[in-house]
């Protein structure tokens, strides 16, 4: 048997032509990208002092596992982290090695949005950059794109935690996750808990705030002080300053 | 000069072998792709550092090679070489099929496949995943419009030949560009990372044509004149020499940059050295040359072959040792620190594939072939005999 191949031909040229045009007419009627409340003119930021910054300290990253409920796997590969410790020492040994945290830098010109295809990666109007969790098809395109390793898969089904933070929802396993900013703590006039706890419990080496007042503690310090962001040169423009760097 | 054409009578107990043996593959890849799906990604051996893991070097492969497939028709059509015109519907077939092979790894290894309608609906034009949607289906729309012209109307065939000949240099500049434009990976951020990526694609989709038009024509029992077959070795003998080119240029030049020396150094040292000297230098580039510039071997059938296997072997190669190496570099957050981390910074990623990843990427190839088998048997994409014009000479070592 030989099927009518100008059929056969015919339909699946009217398939893929289908496939083409279809994002197109879509396009039309999609909804415009994501509008959220917060407000153009504030730029929220964070500001590390690095010399304050103890080695053993792990303040911030417990309060950010515990407020944003997220999940430790066990597997040092495949573990989420919003928030790390990372150590640093020169290649000739001449300065004493130094730890900071890293965590996203809600980037002004941030890579990992600008490679989303579904737009499910998006910046606030106030810098804060978030993944719609609901959107992400788990593609990790932005995990290749961001040069700080600060995104992470969810590589396993995920439980709420018995003693969970109601107010953060856990995040399904095959789409990505990264910090927030602690995004519902600052809608709320809350300070991130990572800076919370930093500034109770922990060593008083971070700060955050509304960069664009120029009133703020943050906006002071880095108009007075030596600040800097890690790979500047990469012109991205991070939110996360770091002094004594 | 073109006898006609005829599907292949598809009765054989061989050919049903072949289907079956496929069409087990194929199954076990959906088993693969259903197990990821149930218990999540947490069952491939990616991590957070390597997130494309072996499904993407099947997929990419598989994309590469697709655009380069289509390589024989457009040398009919665009470049008036008339000995390969008997070939361009296969050629064009074959592109749409591995096509769909590579696209079909790709989406089934999404954390989320169940949303990829998302995809259609909510489109971010910043982003190289967007304009490949485009580009894809772009691409499969062009090869059945230049296969309809070729079926029904000789007349249009120059016209969509030639749109589709662009459409598939795009289509690689696209897949290429997935990685070249990556700025934070200093392993894929280069302009010539796309040009090298259509090099390969002629190397494996010229290698790709080769072997199947010989196997198909032997088993099917239907003659090919070996001068066809001399002349398609002699494009993969020149492609090979410009992948060869392009990558001695990309050595050369970031050798030149001090920036470049620790990337460099732990490409041709470091972990994954052995894919690379190995894999693409010695079995892709070296070997095929070795083979194909020996009077003997290079003017046999086996050789040939063998040297084509090489190529496809190659080009896998070079796409995992792309992938793979330019994620398990660590990221530089402090250029010239060492840095270290419970997130592992600092460390070069450790990767090999499991076993569903690689059920996964092989359940594409299955699809890809279960498609050529199917399109020979109910189209007539190839000519009963394959012939070449008497004056025709090509080279030989
Ligand atoms: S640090 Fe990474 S994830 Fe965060 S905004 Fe920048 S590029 Fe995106
Ligand atoms: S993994 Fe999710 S957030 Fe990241 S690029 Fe893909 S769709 Fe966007």
């Amino acid at each position: 048997m030989t099927m009518d191949r100008r059929t056969v031909l015919g339909m699946g040229g009217a398939v893929a032509a289908g496939v083409l045009l279809a994002p197109g007419v879509q396009l039309i009627a999609a909804p415009p990208s994501n509008e959220t409340s917060a407000a153009g003119s504030q730029r929220w930021a964070m500001l590390v002092d690095v010399n304050k910054c103890t080695p053993g300290c792990t303040a911030c990253l417990d309060a950010c596992r515990k407020e944003n409920n997220v999940p430790l796997f066990g597997d040092p590969a495949r573990d989420v982290h919003w928030i790390r410790k990372v150590e640093v020492q020169d290649k000739e040994h001449r300065r004493a090695p130094f730890t900071l945290p890293v965590l996203c830098n809600h980037c002004e010109n941030p890579p990992c949005v600008h490679v989303c295809p579904t737009l499910a990666s998006f910046i606030r109007k106030d810098g804060i950059v978030l993944i719609d969790e609901h959107r992400c098809i788990g593609c990790r395109y932005c995990m290749i794109a961001c040069p700080y390793k600060a995104r992470s898969l969810v590589y396993f089904s995920t439980r709420f935690p018995k003693d969970g933070n109601p107010r953060v929802p856990i995040r399904a396993k095959g789409v990505v996750e990264k910090c927030t900013f602690c995004v519902h703590r600052v809608d709320d006039g809350q300070l991130p808990a990572c800076v919370e706890t930093c500034q109770g419990s922990g060593q008083g080496a971070m700060i955050f705030g509304d960069i664009n007042d120029p009133q703020s503690e943050i906006a002071q310090r880095v108009k007075t002080l030596r600040t800097e962001t890690i790979r500047a040169d990469l012109g991205l423009k991070p939110h996360v300053h770091y002094q004594g760097l | 000069m073109i006898s006609n054409y005829t599907a292949i009578e598809g009765q054989s107990f061989r050919y049903w072998i072949l289907l079956g043996v496929l069409g087990g593959f194929f199954l076990l890849g959906l088993g693969a792709f259903i197990y990821m799906e149930v218990y999540g990604h947490g069952v491939s051996n990616m991590t957070n550092q390597v997130v494309w893991g072996t499904p993407h070097v099947f997929a990419i492969s598989l994309l590469v090679m697709a655009s380069g497939a289509l390589n024989l028709a457009s040398m009919a059509t665009v470049f008036a070489a008339k000995q390969y015109k008997q070939f361009r519907r296969f050629s064009a077939f074959l592109a749409i099929v591995l096509l769909v092979g590579g696209l079909s790894v790709l989406l089934l290894d999404l954390g989320r496949p169940d949303r990829l309608l998302l995809t259609m609906i909510h489109m971010n034009f910043r982003s190289m995943f967007t304009w490949n949607v485009f580009l894809y289906s772009g691409f499969t729309v062009l090869c059945f419009l230049y296969l309809w012209s070729m079926f029904e109307h000789e007349k249009y065939v120059k016209i969509a030949g030639s749109a589709a000949f662009a459409g598939r240099l795009i289509l690689t500049t696209g897949t290429g560009s997935i990685f070249g434009v990556i700025h934070a990976r200093e392993v894929f951020y280069s302009a010539i990372t796309a040009p090298s990526f259509i090099a390969v694609s002629l190397t494996s989709g010229t290698s790709i044509c080769l072997m199947l038009l010989v196997a198909t024509f032997h088993y099917t029992s239907r003659p090919m004149d070996m001068r066809l077959v001399h002349g398609m070795r002699n494009m993969l003998t020149f492609f090979t020499l410009l992948v060869f080119y392009l990558f001695v240029i990309e050595k050369f030049t970031k050798y030149y940059a001090p920036a470049y020396y620790d990337v460099e150094s732990w490409i041709l040292a470091g972990p994954y050295s052995t894919l690379y000297w190995g894999g693409v230098i010695a079995l892709g580039l070296l070997a095929p040359l070795v083979i194909l510039f020996n009077p003997r071997s290079g003017n046999t059938l086996g050789g040939i072959m063998a040297a084509a296997a090489l190529s496809i072997l190659g080009e896998f190669a070079f796409v995992a040792h792309t992938l793979i190496a330019g994620q398990a570099y660590p990221l530089q957050l402090f250029p010239g620190h060492d840095i270290s981390s419970i997130f592992l910074d600092g460390q070069s990623a450790v990767y090999s594939p499991s076993l569903v990843e690689i059920l996964l990427g092989l359940g594409g190839v299955a699809l890809a072939g279960i498609l050529y088998l199917l399109g020979i048997r109910f189209f007539r994409l190839l000519p009963k005999k394959a012939e070449a014009p008497d004056e025709w000479h090509p080279w030989s070592p």
